[in-house]
Formats: C-alpha cells, structure tokens, sequence
C-alpha cells in the first residue's frame, strides 16, 4: 500500500470519527472507582509537573522570609479547616472520601520529602490548584500572602509532631466559656484557634481584635461572609457560620479586652528614625501627595468613627500588608474601604513600614486601662 | 498706563467692523476678546491688530492673484523676474515680519506687567496651586495667610500678583477676560500680575492638559471694588459661621476633616480644598457644578462620577439623611 496524501487525510479523518463515535457512546469509564492506568496517571502527572514549573517561574514572585514562625499559626489553622481532610496532618489521617478520589490526594506527611517542589512551585500549586484532581484554587487569588504563609507551614509539616501541629491548628488549649447559644459557641471556638478567645490574635500577621468597634468587627465578617474582603482564611471562616452568629461573634470581640502583650515575637525595635517618620505621617500625613494624617480618623479619641477600626497597638506586619493591599485597591471590607484606598493611594513603601512601626507601638486599643476599653463617650464636639 | 484708552478704542473700532453675527460668541465670562483687565486689553489689542493686518495681507495676495490671472501669457525679462523675487520674496515680507515683530516686542512688557514697575506697586498679594483638578487659593494679607478654593475675590483697578505652582502635574492658570496664561509647574514658582478694570465675574480655565478630569478644572474670579474687596476678604478670613451641630459632628466623624479645613473646628486636613466658606462659593467642585443642596449631595455620592479620576472618595455607602445633612451644612459655611 502506498502512503498518499489523500489516503493520509482519510486515515486521519477515520480515526477523529471513531473517536468522536467512540466518546458519543458513552463506553469510555469516566468512574473514579477504577483508577488510572499507570501509564495515564505518569502522563497527567507528567503534564501537572511541567504546567507547574512553567506557571511558577513565569508568574510566581521571590518568596518572603518563610523561615518566620509568625506565618505559622494561620497557615495551620486553614490547613487543619481546609486541607487536612484529604491530605492527612501530623497525628490525623485522611479521610475516607478522599481515598476514593481518583487520583488520590497525597498524605503530604509522607509525600513532601519524596518530591523537589521548590517553594514557587508549591506556591503554584497552592494558589492556583490543579484542574482534573480536585485539587482547589486558594479561595482570594489576591492573597499571595497567605499562600507563602501555606507554604512555609508545608516546609515544616514532615518533621511536626502530632503535639505542635495541634497547637499551631487548635490553639494553647484554652478552653472556650460556653453559652446558651451552641452555634456561637462553635463558632468561637473556630475563632479562637487563631484570634484566641480574647482576640489578641496568636502571631503578627493575625489582627488583634479583642476590644476592636463593634460596627466595624460587624461589617469585616459580613464583608469576608459575602466575599467583599480578599482573603482565601477569612473567607472560608466567615462562610462556615450564619449572619447572626457573626454579629454575636463581633460584639464578643468587640467587648473582649486582651491582655496587654509584651511586644511580640519578630517585631524588635525599629530605629528612631523610622518612628520619626511614622509619627509625622501619622500626625500630619504626607499633604503634597494627597496621604492625610492616619489620627484624623484613626485618633484614639474617635469613637463616633463606628467604621474606623482602632489601629493604635496593632500588629506591625498586619498593618503593613493591609495598606499594601489598600494601596492596590483590592484590600475591600465595609463600603468604608474605598476611602481608605483613595486616602494611600500614593503612599510608598517605606512610609508604610515606618507609620504600621509607629502605630504598633502605641498603647494597645482595648487593653485595660486604655481609653478605648473605657465605655464610649457622647458623639460630637 | 496712558496708551490704554487709545488702544481700547482701537479695539473698539476694529469690533465694530466685523459683522456683529460673528461677534457674539466673543463676549462672556470667559473670553479674550470681551477683556474686563488691562493685560487682557493688551491681549485683545493684539489680536485685533494681526487679524486686521493678516486680513489686508491675505487680500492683496488674493487680488495679485487675481490680476496675475488676468494678463496676457508672455515671458518675462530677467530683470524682472529678479525684481520680483527680491522685493515680492525677501524686502517685503522681512519688512512686514520686522515690523511686527518689533510690535510683539513693544507689547511684551505691557504682558509681562511682573517683569516691570508693577510688580512693585501694592496691590491683592495670593498663591495659587494648581492640583488635579481644583485650584488652591492663598491670600496673603498682612495679618496674615487665608486659604481659600476655586474662586479668587480680586479689587477693581489694583494689581494683583499672585505666585504659582503645582504639587503634581503642569497646570496653566487662565482668566481669558483677565490676562494670558501662565503654567504652573512642579518645583518652580512662576509669577503673574493683572488689573481687573470692571468689576464682574470671569472664569478661568486650566489651559494646559493634567488628566482625566482637566476639561472640569475651572475657577471664578469675582472683581469688585476696593471697599467691597476690603468686607469680602475680612469675611473669607473669619472662622466659619457653623462651629457646632449635627453636621459637622458628621464631617468629623465620616472622615471628612483628614483632608478637609473647616477654620475654627477640629476639622484641619490639608490635602483636598478649604472649606471654611465653601457655602459662599458661586461654585462647586473646581467651576464644574452649581453650588446648590442638590448638586452637593450628588457630588458627595459620586464625586467621581462628577469629575472621573477625583482623588475624593465616593460617600454612597451614606444613608440618605447623613448625605443631605452633610451637604446641607455644607451650604451653611458661608
């Protein structure tokens, strides 16, 4: 037989016809009961790998400091509420639905040490997922953040033992006070494992909100509840409970008065120089670039400013992300954000490190004694 | 400055013969051929006289044409023809561009009233910025600094020297019926000096483009007598006439005082306009709206919509009470 032209092009056209006759009749098995065949797990997997070495050097930025315990506490905290079902924790295994998934997700305890992901890789992986395994997407794809947080959480996960990954994901062990109302109670356990039942918050880059204003701690959950506020922790929190249940959840934060924290772990003392600069940025902001003073309304003295969260004694690198993202107009919250966004809009980089320096160490808003824990005073004047 | 009145009823005549039709778009709050200052007159004066002179010179080109058209086809001698080229081609048209050249030059001082005498004379000393998109208005009396926004009070038949510049981008600051234009320029201070001589409101422009918004980037500048000016200004330096209450509780508690001076409140910002008599304002927002309760609380909801690439936050989140509070109040800081 002789190879011809015409005699190519009706091969091909045969074979797409009965792959099409093949697909239309339904025979091909699309059951997960039955596995892969070894050689189309190697190829999906094959493709999966280079996709996502490709995607992680093209599109994924220089990793953070992962080496910084503060990233901890939340990345396990989602990974014990999101991950941990289909790929086991220290102490935990996985769970029988996600055996039967075709593939079947890796218990990252055993797997992690047999694969060379780099850390770009992982990030990949982590924020964007992997289509045809289940695998999802980071629920914010505007939290790079918190996904380099994931990452370095998974660096550690094979050598943790059971006892530190239960402390990281579940908190000190402190147990929650208890009340008439069950799903509150659930839900505030669910906080507390990274804001504490206090609400100082168990690392820097976790918000103190114990003692923050009720209105404000209101509209963040609904914002977070109805997805107005980037980010793939909170997000996924604020959807496990109901509308009620999170305002009970603000007004307990709201009425809770953490105790005075000696200054956190990773937040030494910065040079005078910068504080300088953020005492004048937060006194008279930057007026020839359009920033206004941070105190016009964020002041200690403005209780009727219900939708101005307290900032004074906040984390340092919470507020330093939050204007970033504020800066990048993809931060969202309360209608209220976009005011905030206008107002840093031209803020720099390091006037952001120097004013959430500054703030950071300014008395603690709700802490006793503050004149934020004190009852708030008539509006107006 | 005693050729003034010769050259305004130069202008004046000249007016006269173009056909009245054409003329009327020419007169207004905002035009350089209805001048109500003497720079402006200067101005006007020099239009005339090229349009008049561009005019004649266009004519007698058109009719030589003409004529050329009309003779009898035959060469013509060498001599001639270089005859033609040297006083046709160079000696006419030099002496004609000389002449007026020499003529701009003689009116550049009259333009430039700052680079003269009249820089020295007393007269309205102030500060304008110009920001995307409004104009930062400062007097400077000898009690002392008074900020105001969009509108400059200046006294019929004074000088007024004014300095400008611009924290972001180059602006240029134009009064048509006033004087000529002057950019303001990031990190340098330019000057301008002009004499209104009647009294009236005219409106300026920003004749240099600065963004999204620039077509909205307007002014008022209201001209009255000396003794008026003396009563305005005295009001424009007092506090505000609303130091307590409802609206202004709401001014300070939504975040309107970050940016915002209200003098004689809590309310110091000094990022957006002064606002201390903002109700004695014909305008709002930079000349672009009128100043009435309805156009304020439009723009308080969506300034942006009002004048696109604002740096003023949109308040719509607002119920409807505060909005019309807020605006109202507004109304009352006269």
């Amino acid at each position: 037989m002789i190879l011809t032209l015409r005699r190519a092009v009706l091969a091909v056209v045969v074979l797409a016809a009965g792959g099409l006759l093949f697909a239309w009749s339904g025979l091909f098995n699309v059951a997960a009961s039955t596995g892969h065949w070894p050689v189309t797990a190697w190829f999906l997997h094959w493709v999966m790998q280079n996709s996502v070495g490709t995607y992680a050097m093209l599109t994924v930025e220089s990793p953070p400091d992962l080496d910084d315990p503060a990233l901890l506490p939340a990345a396990a905290g989602h990974y014990a509420t999101g991950c941990a079902y289909c790929h086991a924790a220290p102490g935990e295994p996985q769970g029988d639905v996600a055996n039967a998934m075709t593939p079947p997700p890796p218990r990252l305890v055993d797997w992690l040490p047999h694969t060379d992901w780099s850390d770009k890789e992982l990030h990949r992986i982590v924020e964007h997922g992997v289509k045809y395994s289940g695998m999802p997407a980071w629920p914010s794809l505007l939290r790079p953040d918190e996904v380099w947080g994931m990452v370095a959480f998974l660096r550690r996960l094979p050598e943790m033992d059971p006892a530190t990954y239960r402390t990281l994901a579940y908190g000190e062990g402190e147990t929650p006070p208890t009340s008439a109302n069950p799903d509150f109670d659930a839900a505030l356990a669910d906080c507390a494992r990274c804001h504490g039942v206090d609400g100082a918050g168990r690392s820097t880059v976790i918000p103190v909100i114990g003692g923050q204003k009720q209105p404000y701690l209101a509209a963040t959950l609904r914002a977070y509840a109805e997805g107005h506020r980037a980010s793939g922790i909170m997000q996924l929190a604020a959807t496990k409970t109901t509308a009620p249940v999170l305002d009970l959840l603000a007004a307990h934060y709201a009425a809770a008065r953490p105790a005075a924290a000696s200054a956190p772990a990773g937040e030494g003392a910065p040079d005078p120089e910068m504080l300088a600069q953020g005492e004048a940025i937060a006194t008279r902001g930057v007026p020839n670039r359009g920033v206004p003073a941070c105190l016009a309304c964020h002041g200690v003295d403005r209780p009727e400013a219900a939708h101005v969260p307290h900032i004074e004694g906040q984390h340092a690198a919470y507020l330093d992300r939050q204007l970033h993202l504020f800066r990048e107009e993809e931060r969202g919250g309360s209608p209220y954000w976009k005011v905030m966004a206008v107002a840093v809009h031209e803020i720099e980089d390091d006037e952001i490190a120097a004013v959430a320096a500054w703030f950071a160490r300014q008395p603690r808003f709700g802490a006793p004694g503050t004149a934020a824990a004190e009852p708030a005073p008539e509006a107006g004047g | 400055m005693g050729s003034s009145i010769g050259k305004r009823r130069l202008a004046r005549r000249a007016a006269a013969v173009f056909p009245a039709v054409l003329a009327t778009g020419c007169t207004g709050p905002q035009s350089a051929l209805d001048p109500a200052g003497r720079e402006a007159e200067t101005v006007a004066h020099l239009f005339w006289v090229m349009t008049i002179g561009g005019a004649v010179i266009w004519v007698a080109v058109l009719a030589l044409a003409v004529y050329a058209g009309g003779l009898k086809r035959q060469p013509v001698s060498e001599a001639f023809a270089f005859r033609l080229i040297v006083w046709c081609g160079a000696a006419i048209p030099t002496v004609i561009l000389a002449a007026l050249l020499v003529y701009g030059l003689y009116l550049m001082p009259e333009l430039r009233p700052w680079t003269r005498e009249a820089a020295a004379e007393p007269g309205l000393k102030g500060h304008v910025t110009g920001e995307q998109f409004w104009w930062r208005v400062r007097y400077d009396l000898p009690e002392g600094a008074v900020e105001s926004a969009n509108e400059i009070l200046v006294p019929v038949g004074r000088p007024v020297h004014l300095t400008l510049t611009s924290p972001d981008v180059i602006h240029s600051f134009w009064v048509p019926a006033l004087a000529g234009k002057m950019d303001l320029i990031p990190g340098r201070t330019n000057r301008i000096t002009f004499t209104a001589t009647k009294p009236g409101v005219y409106r300026g422009v920003c004749a240099e483009f600065c963004g999204e918004s620039h077509a909205l980037m307007a002014l008022t500048v209201r001209a009255v007598e000396p003794e008026e000016h003396a009563r305005l200004i005295a009001a424009e330096a007092r506090p505000a006439a609303v130091t307590a209450g409802a609206g202004l509780d709401l001014f300070i508690a939504k975040g309107c005082a970050a940016c915002h001076t209200i003098r004689g409140t809590p309310a110091a910002g000094t990022v957006g306009p002064d606002l201390t008599h903002v109700g004695s304002r014909p305008t709002l927002a930079a000349a672009t709206l009128p100043n009435d309760q309805a156009a304020r609380e439009r723009f308080l909801r969506h300034p942006d919509a009002v004048k696109p690439g604002i740096r003023m936050p949109a308040y719509d989140m607002l119920p409807p009470a505060e909005i019309e509070t807020l605006a109202r109040f507004l109304g009352d800081l006269t």
